[in-house]
């Protein structure tokens, strides 16, 4: 299914924000929250993982159900999961279209991966010393 | 030790009302601030010490070995991007757009993803705002527009909106209305008198709903705008007018969507020709605590306030071009030196296949997603805990913040001074 992806601040993603490290932000970050009625369409329970395939690559998230969201929208807290999959394009801004991108969600056995693991498909070398 | 009004060094708040309970050179207890000012007080995940990218493992050095690699990385580099610079004070950005200037560099902040198509809005059509403390004693009319304070900045309602006192209000919970307008029903919508919902996408329309409607052509306006039925558009349009004195908030809600700088600018002269009516002012929801701080330290030194390509000798301005998802997207830069901000976990990941391919030196108290990227990382102070530094709240108010542990960390004021000077030392310059 087709979904508008929003991207945004919550209270958790703040708190962990300068603990990039931890299975805490990952957490938080890797979430996507849906409506209730998407997600039973979808056959989803709160925490299933999902496939959300943006316009430059995929990445796995967990579902979780929100009042906030209206049906056909998700909301993906700030970091790197959300920017795993959207495009650097600016239209001469210098900022991104964070806040809306067309993504496609579907069930997967898969888990979410790790932030360093995420950093490392890039092309980095994860630091957890 | 219990210091007072010690300073959050979290968001563009800059609460100057923090209790800090300092015990040897731990921080035990924070009163006052919110959820996210605490944990950052209370951080211990701290880097050790500089470490270094030797192949496939990590390896400690010094801090002036790691601080003579970034000189010579960007000595040796032809188009260095320098970024970051919103997580750190007033005196080591100074330093780092003289280091921009002398290598003939790019520097760029974080406001480029979040408050730059503001400041492009502004440049457009000016701005009328105002400092937090004349929205507290005087507004009786606060809208919060594609934000969302309760989490990104929560004190904001109960020090300056919603739950603050007014000088000029007789009861200021009672006489103040709030006003929210979103795509979702936030946490903050739930404590709003009014909450607009829009359809994604749909802000600029309803912002020129709201100009015409305050302009008398409310004819013209069709039975509902992007979700919002004629009827509440009309209520909004009137309380806004009926207001002895109105402020709008605005967040990333209008920057990071379709339209972007337009958005902005709609929004700024809805609240010019509301000025016509009543006394109204609009002003950002700035999100780093001292993001403002960088774009006024940039302009004052060189005239623009993000994005600024020193690469022909004198400071050029061209956001699109000059600003750091593009350079990197463009795979344009050949060194990178980040200060005071993660671009791995908000850059688009294009940018950090680039981050990837080239030499990085990163000055952050902690490990972030952007260490994987790095050939080197100095741990620093953090201003507001252990090192002291100007910084700017949301409405361009500068407050010194205060040190209240001491540490051996070096301040990035330190660092960047050394490297600096190294640098003008270099033969050639």
């Amino acid at each position: 299914m087709t979904f508008l992806m929003i991207t945004g601040r919550t209270v958790n993603q703040g708190v962990t924000v300068e603990n990039k490290t931890s299975a805490e932000y990952a957490e938080e970050t890797s979430t996507c929250f849906m409506h209730e009625f998407d997600m039973m369409e979808l056959g989803l329970a709160d925490n299933d993982p999902v496939r959300v395939t943006g316009p430059c690559g995929e990445v796995v998230m967990r579902a979780v159900a929100s009042v906030e969201v209206e049906m056909g929208t998700v909301f993906v807290p700030y970091g790197p999961y959300a920017n795993h999959i959207i495009a650097a394009g600016t239209h001469s801004t210098g900022m991104p279209d964070f806040k809306s991108h067309e993504v496609e969600i579907e069930p997967t056995d898969e888990e979410p991966k790790t932030v360093h693991g995420l950093m490392e498909d890039l092309g980095g070398l994860a630091y957890d010393r | 030790m219990i210091v007072k009004d010690a300073v959050c060094p979290f968001c563009g708040c800059l609460c100057d009302d923090i209790e800090v309970e300092v015990e040897g050179n731990r921080v035990v207890a924070v009163t006052n601030a919110c959820e996210l000012g605490k944990t950052k007080f209370m951080g211990e995940q701290r880097l050790k010490n500089p470490i270094l990218r030797d192949g496939n493992t990590w390896k400690d050095i010094t801090c002036d070995e790691a601080i003579r690699y970034a000189a010579d990385m960007l000595l040796s580099a032809e188009r260095p991007l320098l970024y970051g610079w919103s997580g750190t004070h007033g005196e080591a950005q100074c330093v780092g757009v003289h280091m921009a200037e002398l290598i003939h560099g790019v520097i760029d902040n974080t406001s480029s993803v979040c408050h730059g198509p503001s400041i492009l809005a502004i440049q457009e059509v000016g701005h009328p705002g105002c400092t937090l403390g004349v929205v507290k004693n005087r507004a009786d009319l606060v809208i919060y527009w594609g934000s969302n304070p309760i989490d990104a900045h929560p004190r904001h309602l109960s020090r300056y909106t919603r739950y603050a006192e007014g000088f000029f209000l007789e009861n200021a919970f009672r006489d103040r209305k709030v006003i929210v307008v979103d795509v979702r029903k936030t946490e903050t919508a739930n404590i709003a008198d009014e909450f607009v919902q829009i359809k994604p996408g749909g802000d600029y329309a309803v912002l020129s709903a709201l100009r015409a409607i305050v302009q008398g052509k409310t004819d013209t306006i069709p039975r509902t705008v992007a979700g919002v039925t004629k009827e509440q558009l009309i209520r909004v349009a009137n309380l806004c007018k009926s207001a002895k004195f109105g402020a709008v908030y605005f967040g990333l809600g209008l920057t990071m969507t379709r339209g972007k700088y337009k958005n902005i600018r709609n929004a700024i002269e809805l609240v010019s020709e509301l000025s016509r009516h009543t006394k109204f002012t609009i002003s950002a929801m700035r999100g780093h605590y001292n993001v403002y701080g960088s774009n006024e330290v940039n302009t004052w030194m060189t005239g623009y306030p993000f994005g600024i390509d020193f690469s022909r000798g004198i400071a050029f301005y061209n956001p699109g071009e000059t600003t750091a998802v593009d350079i990197l997207a463009r795979k344009e830069c050949d060194a990178a030196l980040i200060v005071g901000s993660d671009p791995a976990a908000h850059f688009p990941r294009k940018c950090l296949e680039h981050l990837a391919d080239i030499p990085v030196v990163q000055l952050d108290p902690y490990p972030n997603a952007t260490t994987a990227f790095c050939n080197v990382q100095i741990p620093v102070a953090v201003t507001g805990i252990d090192a002291e530094g100007t910084a700017y709240r949301m409405d361009g108010v500068p407050i010194r913040t205060r040190q209240v542990l001491s540490s051996n960390y070096p301040s990035d004021r330190e660092v960047l001074s050394k490297m600096y000077a190294l640098m003008q030392e270099a033969p050639g310059r």
